[in-house]
């Protein structure tokens, strides 16, 4: 199960798993995002490739236009994730306290 | 304990469900859970999308190992496909270079504690171990 949705202006919460199945669908609803956005994952419990893929994707469009992502309350296992792909020098990232 | 997938993303939900059931049925370090499940949809998708000359269904068996488990994943009448030849990633590189492909297999390949590969009659075997550290 995988949820995505806007939690007022410029920020965006992902909550659950985002795998391959599920990445069409966090990729279709970022696609719609223009300006600096803050992605609350707190809920997040797992994310694969194919979902940071579509972070990376996103970012990469949002820089060229001066905006960018910025990941918020990351868990331990994800922040690994992060770290072990190199995410934590592309991205802003807030770890979980 | 072991089952098969059919070849698509869908067939996740159920991967998941199984290895639920393998952890619960063999009491497997939860430590180890997400290492699994990363790995084991990285390999499976990688099966799915390029081992296209081939509609058998992937087989994936789990058994606990000394202080984890072992996962196999098998995809029948396929080319030959090691993952551990998979090209590097850069994960130093700058923003406008990195790119979204290629990041799955260097996951598994990180993660692991070790990986190892069959390929016997075109049918190809992954098998890898994850310990409790």
């Amino acid at each position: 199960m995988f949820q995505i949705g806007f939690d007022g202006p410029g920020k965006v919460i992902a909550q659950g798993r985002l795998d391959a199945a599920q990445a069409p669908h966090a990729q279709e609803f970022l696609d719609a995002v223009n300006e600096q956005c803050v992605i609350d994952l707190g809920g997040l419990e797992y994310i694969s490739s194919a979902g940071l893929g579509v972070l990376l994707r996103t970012h990469k469009r949002l820089m060229a236009g001066g905006g960018g992502l910025k990941l918020v309350n990351v868990n331990s296992h994800i922040n690994d994730i992060f770290m072990y792909s190199g995410f934590d020098r592309l991205f802003e990232i807030e770890a979980t306290e | 304990m072991q089952n098969e997938f059919g070849r698509s993303l869908e067939q996740l939900q159920y991967i998941v469900s199984f290895t639920d059931e393998f952890f619960a049925q063999n009491d497997i370090d939860a430590s180890l859970r997400y290492i699994v499940d990363l790995c084991v949809e990285e390999l499976f998708v990688n099966m799915v999308t390029y081992d296209t000359e081939t509609e058998s269904d992937i087989l994936i068996e789990m058994n606990p190992h000394e202080h984890g488990i072992e996962v196999s994943l098998t995809d029948f009448g396929v080319d030959r496909f090691d993952p551990r030849e998979a090209p590097p990633v850069d994960v130093d590189a700058p923003l406008e270079q990195r790119t979204p492909g290629g990041l799955g297999l260097f996951l598994v390949l990180k993660m692991v504690d070790s990986i190892h590969y069959e390929y016997r009659n075109r049918n190809s075997k992954i098998t890898f171990i994850a310990d409790r550290k």
